[in-house]
């Protein structure tokens, strides 16, 4: 009896609290969620009142779509090299800015500046700075390397992105490695300190493994972004010149709404969002591993 | 203490439920708001896709509504660079669709069963030739009015031309390749740029690229039949005439492009401000840029079009005319708009076609070419006479609106390609033979 009661009263306790969250949670992500999962195997074009089931018809045109896989790489290639500038860049920062320096503060905050700009405006703000501001400047003062527009070309404009998304996110990355840092016991750091550890050496051995939870979200959170990115892609290259930066969300995205191809569209963004998970997953269950105890 | 737990239990019930009422009564608001003074007006909305017009949809809108106290227009833009398609289908997606949905014509097909049949309408008897032809569906049904005709080619600035020439720049002498070169050589040698390349991907294969297509024969049917060719991988694109003649001529224009050396970088925007203030004697673009070129304008508002030459016989058909056709439709949903919508929507329309103010707004103010036999306003900007004046002479090739929704993007990065010279000639006809390949 009273067990029964105090069943009830979780439940009472949960849906005050929680109620109205995974109601909304329900509808706007598991149920489209659920359909999504269902329209690929469908030949839906997105708007037509009556569509049929066709098997796994829509998987094998996937995996016959060359430009899919093209741009799986070039995503592949993209999230290599931009999770680890943006990873390094934003280490090294936080670094900076915790050991004292004078005004750190202010550059804190300057630092963290481009992350309040939305994607769409930032790839415009840039997509001007490339193809105007640094044209002119190379034609003016003899560069070379500006005097044609990066975006005209398609491996310095996958570079334009890189750039720009290094940019943006390794100032989030580094408030997360700031207050890393600022957990590290002081004890630990001044211990060493009288060991004979000199910075680098403290550095490798100290705070590097005490680091690692903060490690750990700034690689997921930055390899989550980088494959869906989306934003940046469309207002800074818009996937040119001819297709060749085009990121995988926009492919997806093109292939769904712009080839009126929903269920082949709906079929690649599955297989992404499988792909995403299973690398965040594995990379956060290998580095907890990694953990210590101070 | 009971007190509290109750009050804070009720705000948090008053919040949950105004929640699901919210998404409950959206939709009725959505007929009925507005209603001041217990008079109940009728609100509708449509979807605007030529983001250029949206300030002047909006005037006419409120025209319309003063005219017309109990019906309310609202004027919803497309985003730029977003398919008309892809917004309208998010917005039935919502049970939100617009009234009125401004699309191009080869949408019309997939959405037939969504829209109200259009044929008894007063319109339809004065609408100009082959006007309707993408409107009308294959059961006979009309399913959208003819908003705008338009069409494109080599845009001149005459001021340049006339200094280049040593006198009156004649565009009717220019039908062949030859000729064409021959003005080019003609604008270098004056020390202009003879031509801009605006290089996105729906000039350069919507517009430029789909001449050949409509090149291809005077009969309509004919261009059809091509296209089902190619489909079936029966028509081959290399041992075409029509495209080696198209692709020549573009080989022209990528030697005498002002930005030759760097032919991907330009925008848009840049076409204007170049062929306004006359640092280039041709654009290829149509009508609709007049407005960006008139404020630039430095040539007295001298303009024109020349069609795009295939060949280097001025007979062959192609040489003489430019490619002009209605390019945007208006259909009136039935699906999630009521009977009374639907009406006041066929009003809007009606009051376009027929009244002075409508007409006014449609061609002096948004500078429409209208698709209408009887409404006798004339163009006032120098590319929509110069287009009537290609269509009273007879001189027009079918505007290409058939082809398939991804046409302009796909093959608009073989044809970037191409002028960036990432390819070649034969690797270009590879990619467009492959892309109706695969075309389902």
């Amino acid at each position: 009896m009273n067990k029964k009661k105090n069943l009830w009263n979780d439940i009472k306790t949960y849906l005050f609290f929680a109620g109205p969250t995974t109601f909304i949670f329900f509808t706007v992500i598991i149920i489209p969620f659920l359909f999504g999962i269902y329209l690929t195997f469908t030949n839906w074009d997105g708007i037509s009142s009556n569509f049929s089931l066709n098997g796994l018809n829509n998987y094998a045109a996937v995996f016959a779509d060359k430009a899919f896989w093209a741009s799986l790489l070039l995503t592949l290639k993209f999230v290599f090299f931009t999770v680890i500038l943006t990873n390094v860049i934003a280490f090294f920062l936080a670094y900076a800015l915790t050991s004292g320096l004078k005004g750190q503060n202010f550059f804190r905050a300057g630092f963290f500046t481009p992350n309040l700009i939305g994607g769409v405006v930032m790839g415009l703000v840039w997509n001007f700075i490339f193809t105007n501001v640094l044209v002119y400047i190379g034609k003016t003062y003899n560069f070379p390397l500006f005097s044609a527009s990066w975006l005209g070309n398609p491996d310095k404009a996958f570079w334009t992105l890189v750039i720009v998304t290094v940019w943006q996110y390794s100032e989030y990355m580094m408030i997360i490695y700031i207050a890393g840092f600022m957990n590290i016991p002081k004890e630990v750091l001044e211990a060493s300190s009288i060991d004979g550890a000199n910075g680098f050496v403290r550095l490798k051995n100290i705070v590097t493994p005490l680091m690692i939870p903060s490690f750990i979200i700034c690689i997921f959170l930055s390899l989550q972004k980088c494959f869906m990115v989306y934003d940046v892609n469309l207002s800074l290259t818009k996937g040119g010149p001819f297709k060749s930066t085009q990121m995988i969300s926009m492919h997806v995205y093109e292939k769904a709404f712009l080839s009126q191809k929903y269920g082949i569209g709906q079929a690649e963004a599955f297989f992404l969002f499988i792909m995403v998970a299973v690398v965040t997953l594995a990379q956060v269950y290998f580095s907890k591993k990694l953990e210590v105890e101070s | 203490m009971k007190m509290k737990r109750l009050v804070s239990l009720l705000v948090v019930l008053v919040f949950t439920i105004s929640i699901l009422v919210g998404c409950g009564t959206a939709k009725d608001d959505a007929s009925a708001t507005g209603g001041n003074a217990g008079e109940k007006k009728i609100k509708i909305t449509m979807l605007n896709s030529k983001g250029e017009i949206q300030a002047q949809l909006e005037e006419a809108a409120a025209v319309f509504s003063s005219e017309n106290p109990g019906i309310v227009l609202e004027i919803v833009p497309a985003p730029a660079g977003q398919s008309p398609f892809e917004k309208v289908s998010s917005m039935y997606a919502s049970g939100n669709a617009p009234t009125l949905a401004m699309l191009d014509g080869g949408d019309l097909p997939k959405l037939k069963e969504k829209f109200a049949d259009l044929s008894k309408e007063k319109w339809i008897n004065d609408a100009a030739d082959r006007s309707l032809n993408d409107a009308t569906m294959s059961d006979g049904k009309v399913v959208a009015f003819p908003l705008t005709v338009e069409g494109y080619g080599f845009i001149y600035n005459k001021a340049v031309l006339d200094k280049a020439f040593g006198g009156s720049f004649d565009p009717s002498t220019i039908k062949t390749t030859k000729a064409l070169e021959d003005a080019f050589i003609k604008l270098e040698a004056n020390n202009t740029a003879p031509i801009f390349i605006s290089p996105m991907d729906w000039s350069l294969a919507g517009h430029f690229l789909s001449t050949a297509y409509a090149a291809q024969s005077k009969d309509s049917a004919e261009v059809a039949r091509f296209l089902q060719d190619l489909l079936g991988e029966k028509a081959n694109v290399a041992e075409n005439k029509v495209f080696n003649g198209l692709i020549d001529t573009f080989d022209l224009m990528k030697k005498y492009n002002l930005d030759k050396n760097d032919p991907l970088s330009g925008t848009y925007e840049r076409g204007p401000e170049v062929l306004g203030k006359g640092e280039v004697g041709f654009w290829f673009m149509g009508n609709w840029a007049w407005p960006q070129i008139n404020s630039f304008d430095t040539a007295d508002k001298a303009y024109g079009f020349i069609p795009v030459p295939i060949s280097n016989n001025a007979e062959d058909y192609g040489n003489a005319g430019i490619p002009v056709g209605v390019t945007k439709f208006v259909a009136i949903d039935k699906e999630q708009n009521s009977e009374e919508q639907q009406s006041a929507a066929k009003k809007f329309l009606e009051w376009l076609g027929y009244s002075s103010s409508g007409q006014d707004s449609l061609v002096n103010k948004a500078n429409i070419i209208p698709a209408f036999k009887n409404i006798t306003l004339e163009p006032s900007d120098p590319l929509g006479k110069s287009i009537k004046q290609y269509m009273s002479n007879g001189q027009t090739l079918q505007f290409m609106t058939t082809t398939p929704p991804d046409h302009w993007s796909k093959v608009g990065a073989s044809m970037q390609k191409y002028l960036s010279d990432n390819v070649d000639r034969a690797g270009l006809f590879n990619e467009i033979q492959t892309y109706w390949k695969d075309v389902e």
